[in-house]
């Protein structure tokens, strides 16, 4: 079992025009907590724990990974449509707000993940201010 | 001078095969041009009903309060979306469908994945009902539709579906509120 070794989440040399950061302008605050708190499973890059190499952590990391990426992917978020990236807006923070994500067995092992209520009420805010500028664009 | 007669042909064979592939992009482009006149000649080819029609069952199913019917209708979506022939549709107009339909691919995949959870595919149906909405303004109906209005819902925000009915019968809130909610607008 040990001997299992799936590919790593990791992209060298990346096109970051897509990237969620770029997209909004995320202020250094908000680009931090969603770096720390969220890229790892959801984005083409994941910060790998020492433990992740081994069984069955990797296992189970890879398909969080996978799941994830598949959701909501920050570095390819440029791809999607307008209104497609406002009705992910709003989802993000749903999810926030319902304490949906970060996933608790993610936090479980990811400490420095967990938002705090500041946190959380700094992203929030970001969202809602975002979504008001682009919905008086649009 | 071997080696010079060989670079020769070979330098020859380059340039007739460059001409050709000139020559053949010239081609593609009057094609192309000739494709754009006809989709100007004929733009009402294009149909959004399998898609509405999809939605309406998704709709009815919320309104029975049946998570698994609505996942299946969510489902059709998809594959409905899949089907979908843009090439009728001109260049704006191409672009309207695709920034909707991205986002009603989106909800109909969620929707469609989350059998069990009604709550969550409820969230859903509030923004692919706007999509759905503005589908039908750009693109048209070839039946009688209904925008009604549910000020409660989407946590009170208030959420719009569309409807074949006159008749009210709340997706948001099921037998728990079915008659909640009143026609503001028909298509």
């Amino acid at each position: 079992m040990q001997l299992y070794r799936p590919a790593r989440n990791i992209t060298f040399g990346q096109d970051v025009t897509a990237d969620f950061i770029k997209v909004y302008n995320v202020p250094k605050n908000i680009a931090v907590i969603l770096r720390t708190s969220c890229y790892d499973c959801h984005s083409n890059n994941t910060n790998y724990p020492w433990y992740s190499n081994i069984q069955p952590v990797e296992i189970f990391m890879e398909n969080h990974i996978n799941e994830g990426k598949e959701d909501l992917n920050f570095n390819e978020y440029g791809n999607y449509s307008k209104r497609r990236q406002n009705s992910k807006l709003e989802a993000i923070s749903k999810e926030i707000k319902q304490n949906e994500m970060p996933l608790a067995s993610y936090a479980l092992i990811h400490k420095n993940a967990i938002l705090s209520n500041a946190q959380k009420q700094e992203v929030l805010t970001w969202i809602k201010k975002t979504k008001d500028s682009l919905s008086s664009k649009y | 001078m071997k080696n010079l007669i060989l670079s020769a042909v070979i330098m020859s064979f380059v340039l007739v095969s460059c001409n050709q592939k000139k020559q053949e992009e010239t081609i593609n482009t009057t094609t192309n041009t000739t494709e754009k006149v006809t989709v100007k000649v004929n733009p009402n080819s294009f149909s959004i009903n399998e898609i509405v029609s999809d939605y309406l069952s998704l709709k009815n199913a919320l309104a029975k309060d049946n998570s698994n019917a609505t996942a299946d209708a969510g489902k059709a979506m998809v594959e409905t979306l899949g089907k979908i022939d843009m090439k009728k549709l001109s260049g704006e107009q191409m672009k309207n469908y695709m920034d909707i339909a991205d986002d009603v691919k989106e909800h109909a995949t969620h929707i469609g994945d989350n059998a069990g959870n009604i709550a969550h595919q409820r969230e859903h149906f509030v923004l692919l009902s706007k999509d759905i909405n503005d589908l039908i303004k750009i693109f048209g109906t070839d039946q009688k539709l209904y925008q009604d209005f549910c000020p409660m819902a989407d946590e009170g925000k208030g959420a719009i579906w569309i409807s074949e009915v006159k008749e009210i019968k709340n997706p948001y809130f099921g037998s728990e509120m079915l008659t909640c909610g009143s026609v503001r607008k028909e298509f």
